[in-house]
């Protein structure tokens, strides 16, 4: 099986969110489904040789936001409730993306006609014409 | 489980001071990583730590006791340079280490050789410097030790055998016991160490959880369509650490609230405005090294 996830270290991205942003993207996309199990804060550690805090933190905030729960001695697992919600936390990854792209747009001057143009010409390519 | 606490240490050579006024705290079950340019104080600190230098004042105290024999045996430690004799064989030293501390582990002595692909048998004379340094690691993690001192583990070791030593350094804080190192790769500590502490002529001048430095340490950057711009006072806000300006461009280092300094930076008329990720090589440049414009004439002289 490849690895579940990757984090790149000298990203500016603190690690603890790449493994949450990735998880949530797993578990929108299906490839993590309900009930199923994660591995635990030490093998993943080990596996992406990163610190087991670093990976408790991102486990603990992954429980806060009810995407997965933790069986004491048993080990941690994906939500029911986290596959149920994968269509918000699709939104929230898209929309995050969507956030930079406006700012960006904005910041180099744009105004609202030739953005709402762009993104116009970019649904097109993506998802076809009406 | 230790923690160990280094308070106002300070060590002096003759007018030097290698170490000058430093306090920290070490947690246990976690891998910190020290980082510093040459002679920034680092080897000095280690050897106070483990009573090889004493210092000039200050203490260092494991779990709240000062070090006593009783505490070494429990600290494995990997010295900068090789502590290995030249006309001993491998197999030699790994017998050595086993009459020198009581817990140490011969079995996994030799399977961590094996892993770092050294000959056993071969005399130290004819290792290469990251071969002894393998070596000296593979001593240092068969000692059972709860505490991990480890100057540049990764010296002259090979990228394949640089990851061996980052997880066997993992894999010592996930059993609970404490890993503190030094490297000149960022990148490594980066990688492994929850927390990480900057030294620079002997004073510690940055310390914190790496996610926690990366997520709120931005750069906050905007173009002025004249050179004569005015920053309105975002300079003074306290969350602007320093400024740096060229001509037209204007980069903010802040610490936290980069939405709403980008906000005010777009207000005030920059264009361009973005906000950029630091990773741990910037964010240690910029410690070590001296704002090009903390006082801003431009800005400050057109504002009034």
């Amino acid at each position: 099986m490849p690895a579940l996830l990757t984090v790149d270290p000298r990203s500016g991205v603190p690690i603890y969110l790449q493994i949450i942003e990735q998880i949530k993207r797993s578990v929108a996309l299906g490839v993590l489904q309900a009930g199923e199990q994660l591995p635990t804060v030490k093998q993943l550690a080990i596996d992406l040789t990163v610190n087991p805090n670093t990976v408790a933190r991102a486990y603990r905030e992954l429980e806060r936001e009810e995407v997965i729960e933790t069986a004491p001695g048993r080990g941690s697992f994906v939500r029911a409730n986290g596959v149920a919600e994968s269509p918000r936390v699709a939104a929230e990854i898209a929309g995050d993306a969507l956030d930079v792209a406006l700012r960006e747009a904005k910041s180099v001057g744009l105004e609202r006609p030739a953005v709402r143009e762009l993104f116009e010409a970019a649904l097109r390519r993506w998802f076809g014409d009406l | 489980m230790s923690t160990i606490t280094i308070s106002n240490l300070r060590k002096v050579y003759g007018p030097i001071a290698a170490v000058d006024g430093f306090s920290l705290e070490i947690p246990g079950a976690s891998v910190f990583g020290i980082l510093g340019p040459n002679g920034a104080g680092k080897t000095t600190t280690f050897k106070c730590m483990l009573g090889l230098a004493r210092a000039t004042s200050g203490v260092v105290l494991y779990d709240g006791r000062p070090l006593v024999p009783a505490t070494l045996e429990r600290i494995a430690y990997v010295p900068e340079r090789s502590v290995l004799y030249d006309w001993m064989t491998v197999e030699e030293h790994v017998e050595m280490n086993r009459r020198a501390f009581s817990a140490f582990n011969p079995a996994r002595a030799f399977e961590l050789l094996e892993l770092f692909n050294v000959d056993r048998r071969r005399r130290v004379r004819a290792l290469s410097k990251g071969m002894r340094t393998a070596v000296m690691v593979a001593l240092a993690f068969a000692q059972s030790a709860e505490i991990l001192v480890l100057d540049e583990p990764t010296g002259g070791l090979d990228p394949i055998n640089q990851r061996h030593v980052l997880s066997l350094m993992i894999n010592e804080a996930a059993k609970g016991n404490s890993v503190v190192f030094s490297s000149h790769q960022i990148g490594q500590v980066e990688r492994a160490a929850e927390q990480i502490a900057v030294m620079d002529r002997g004073r510690l001048i940055l310390q914190g959880l790496v996610d926690d430095l990366k997520g709120d340490r931005k750069i906050v950057e905007g173009v002025f369509p004249d050179v004569r711009f005015v920053l309105d006072g975002i300079a003074n806000d306290p969350r602007v650490a320093r400024v740096d300006r060229t001509e037209r461009i204007v980069r903010l280092l802040v610490t936290g609230g980069a939405n709403d300094i980008a906000s005010r930076l777009s207000a005030a008329g920059a264009m361009g405005v973005r906000i950029l990720d630091l990773n741990l090589e910037d964010i240690f440049l910029y410690a070590v090294s001296p704002a090009t414009a903390t006082t801003d004439i431009v800005a400050k002289g057109s504002s009034s």
